[in-house]
């Protein structure tokens, strides 16, 4: 085993004797973080698919190892400060030596790492454990937990990295993982299809991420993360970089962002990844790796905040997106799909927030958006199990006391992103906007003041549709709905916990929160160049009012739904909901078909990128090939005639040597006698 | 014996053009080895006559004949055992019966 032994090897130097005792523990702690769930990985690959249903066992060990291990790293980070505010750095091993091109393997642990593996490890545990029940009937479970420990793997390496090469690797990797779930079922066409459809949009994206990191090792001849975040600014105000040059840095390493987190236009992945099995939807595409490009974004402020334009782009694609998947997110009628717009909405949020500069705001949306869109998610999953795998919420309703925990822990999974206090989304919501207002970004203010009542009419929409009013269930299936095994709803209320609290844990007190805290010493750099200065908190002042506005048009569009598909014992009217949507039957129509993104996208790449690539092809064969061809095939019919002079007689061959011979003594005696 | 170079070298030249007409017009093999042989005796005498008339080359004549000498019983032998190898094979010392090699 030479790789092990040269692992051990480098792992043994990356802990140098040198180092104070603690950093020793640290580091050891950090690399277990990512070791654990490998090795959970390939336990359950190896010996997992020999246990049958019990194949779960490896890969939830493993977790929950991790989560404790994250644990320890996030409370020496955040709260004992054993760490230091500029976060631990070192490195693993040189991975690539290439003169002049080095790239170690370095890792880092600071409070914006801290707070991802917050997010990472805990639901990445309760998904764990959720997927034991929810995955107990299928016979591929193994290959299930073995591809989750892996992506647990790639997504902690992903926080976790210190430079943008092992970061990128960390980005592929969950791409990997994220393919292999959402095709887990290769049987059925479409999950296949989705599967290909997000690895091919996440390549766009990422052909525009590696391009950027081109730019940025050419511009600064270094990958690491401090390194480039101390020296670009530097160059940029000595003049060594254009303002074009910064914008294209940022722009393209934010066309990566777009990809990971399914911005617009390199959106329409997401809701097809809904093919996965819903634990997938709740880890990978609502709570952990759709936040990759948030992060990112948020790790790479320093470069953000130096170009104002990047920043516009950011807040325009990011608000623009969040208002686009909340409109469609009115008329779908597949329960993951309603959730997987709102994915995007709030992902499109958390971008605005990003290019407004309210740094904190948008990781503060990203935990609280990862708890309870990965709550409504392992919901929804629950719902579909009860009613024998059926999505479409046409034919769901009155489920409410027949699974009561699922409907608890959803509603309160509703209320949260709706942004009702004091629910978690209320409060990270309401610093975006607030953020956002304060920043002189009134559009965007206005439009995610918008999106905010269409998130909370359509989140209740789903409940209606889903929990209330009259059962529109299969008469076969209807008797057999009933509540899901405890693997499965103790993690919903494991969920819904945080889901309530977390907002008031993080959230206050108001000006000097406790997420401020904790990250102020990340994007402080980023704070300066945008000239941000802290404002005094004014509860009775403009602050009060935004959040007067916020919360009053979140319960507007939460009585709307209610007043339109029922709450508890309110019947719903599905006339008058019926009536309404005649009434503007092209705007439904539209919203229904995802505003024909996937058609356009079919239009422009399918049919007339095929046409492009078929002409193409055409000229490689027949001008390209054919100069080949042709250049062979005129060596060939030449060689065919020349070749007659080959009689095979050994006195032709003679004859010639001594014709040869004649000439060259004539030409010779000719010379000479010259 | 003559004293006279010319008549020497005008001697080699036939005898080496003898050899050359052998070599080409004769479809034997035996025989144009044969032939060879005549070139490189015609060649061998061109040189010891020279020896004898140039004082400057004096004994050098001699060496180098007595080197092609060397050199053409080598050549002589390999000769005579390649075209034995293709008779057993060919049953045939005629050279424009071994066409396997044309084209």
């Amino acid at each position: 085993m030479p790789l092990a032994t040269h692992l051990l090897a480098a792992a043994a130097t990356a802990v140098q004797p040198t180092l104070d005792p603690g950093t020793q523990q640290d580091q050891l702690m950090v690399l277990l973080l990512m070791a654990v769930p490998l090795a959970g990985a390939a336990l359950s690959a190896v010996i997992g698919r020999r246990l049958g249903r019990n194949a779960w066992v490896f890969s939830v060990t493993a977790i929950v190892i991790t989560w404790a291990v994250a644990m320890w790293l996030v409370y020496q980070t955040l709260f004992a400060h054993t760490i230091p505010d500029a976060g631990i750095h070192f490195t693993l091993y040189q991975w690539i030596p290439a003169g002049n091109f080095v790239v170690d393997v370095n890792f880092a642990v600071d409070s914006l790492t801290a707070v991802m593996l917050i997010v990472v490890t805990t639901i990445g545990m309760l998904v764990h454990v959720y997927s034991i029940g929810y995955m107990a009937h299928d016979p591929g479970r193994w290959r299930f937990f073995t591809y989750l420990n892996f992506f647990m793997f790639s997504m902690l390496l992903l926080v976790l990295a210190d430079n943008f090469l092992v970061l990128f690797v960390a980005w592929e990797l969950v791409g990997l993982s994220s393919y292999l779930l959402i095709g887990f079922w290769y049987r059925r066409r479409s999950a296949a299809l989705a599967a290909k459809k997000a690895f091919l949009v996440n390549r766009v994206g990422d052909m525009g991420f590696s391009l950027g990191i081109f730019a940025v090792w050419t511009v600064v001849g270094t990958l690491n993360f401090p390194a480039v975040f101390a020296t670009l600014p530097e160059l940029y105000a000595n003049g060594s970089i254009a303002t074009w040059q910064m914008t294209g840095i940022a722009l393209l390493l934010f066309c990566g962002a777009v990809g990971k987190s399914a911005q617009f236009p390199l959106h329409v992945w997401l809701p097809d990844a809904m093919e996965g099995p819903t634990p997938v939807s709740a880890l990978i595409h609502a709570a952990t790796m759709v936040n990759a490009g948030v992060y990112f974004v948020a790790r790479a402020s320093g470069i953000f905040a130096l170009v104002p334009g990047a920043m516009v782009v950011v807040a325009a694609i990011g608000i623009f997106t969040a208002i686009l998947a909340a409109s469609i997110a009115f008329t779908q009628t597949d329960i993951k799909r309603v959730l997987a717009y709102s994915t995007l909405s709030q992902l499109g949020y958390m971008f605005a927030a990003l290019g407004v500069g309210a740094y904190i705001a948008a990781i503060f949306h990203l935990v609280a958006h990862g708890f309870f869109k990965g709550l409504l998610f392992l919901d929804s999953g629950s719902v579909i199990h009860a009613v024998h795998e059926e999505q479409d919420m046409n034919r769901m309703g009155a489920l409410r006391r027949k699974i009561p925990i699922t409907h608890w822990t959803m509603l309160i999974g509703s209320l949260a992103i709706a942004g009702i206090p004091p629910l978690a989304g209320f409060f990270s919501k309401d610093e975006i906007l607030a953020e956002s207002f304060k920043s002189g970004f009134y559009v965007v203010w206005a439009i995610g003041i918008v999106v905010a009542l269409m998130t909370a009419f359509y989140m209740f929409r789903l409940m209606g549709k889903t929990f209330y009013g009259p059962s529109h269930v299969d008469p076969e299936v209807e008797p057999k709905i009933h509540e899901s095994p405890p693997t499965m709803t103790v993690p919903l209320i494991l969920l819904a916990i945080p889901s309530i609290f977390i907002g008031l844990a993080l959230g206050l007190p108001y000006g000097d929160s406790r997420i401020t805290q904790w990250l102020t010493p990340v994007f402080e750099p980023a704070m300066e160049e945008l000239g941000r200065t802290e404002q005094p908190f004014t509860l009775f002042g403009i602050d009060g009012a935004l959040i007067l506005i916020g919360t009053a048009v979140a319960i507007l569009g939460m009585l709307g739904a209610w007043y339109l598909f029922g709450f508890f014992n309110l019947k719903p009217r599905e006339a008058l909901v019926r009536t309404w949507t005649e009434r503007a039957k092209p705007l439904y129509t539209a919203s229904f078909h995802k505003w024909y993104f996937d058609d356009l996208n079919d239009l422009l790449f399918v049919r007339i990128g095929g046409l492009v690539a078929a002409s193409l092809w055409w000229f490689d064969r027949a001008v390209i090939d054919g100069a080949v061809n042709g250049v062979a095939h005129v060596v060939q019919s030449a060689g065919s005639e020349v070749r007659h002079i080959q009689t095979g007689r050994v006195q032709n061959y003679a004859l010639g040597i001594a014709a040869g011979l004649i000439v060259m003594a004539v030409g010779f005696l000719l010379v000479v006698s010259r | 014996m003559s004293h006279d170079l010319n008549a020497y070298l005008i001697l080699s030249g036939l005898l080496f053009a003898v050899g050359t007409f052998g070599f080409l017009a004769r479809r034997n093999a035996i025989a144009m080895l044969m032939s060879i042989e005549l070139m490189l005796n015609a060649v061998n005498l061109a040189i010891v006559a020279f020896g004898a008339f140039v004082p400057e080359l004096a004994a050098n004549g001699a060496v180098i004949a007595l080197f092609v000498m060397a050199v053409a019983a080598g050549e002589a032998t390999v000769g005579l055992a390649i075209v034995i190898a293709i008779y057993r094979n060919r049953r045939t010392p005629l050279v424009d019966e071994y066409s396997s090699m044309r084209e």
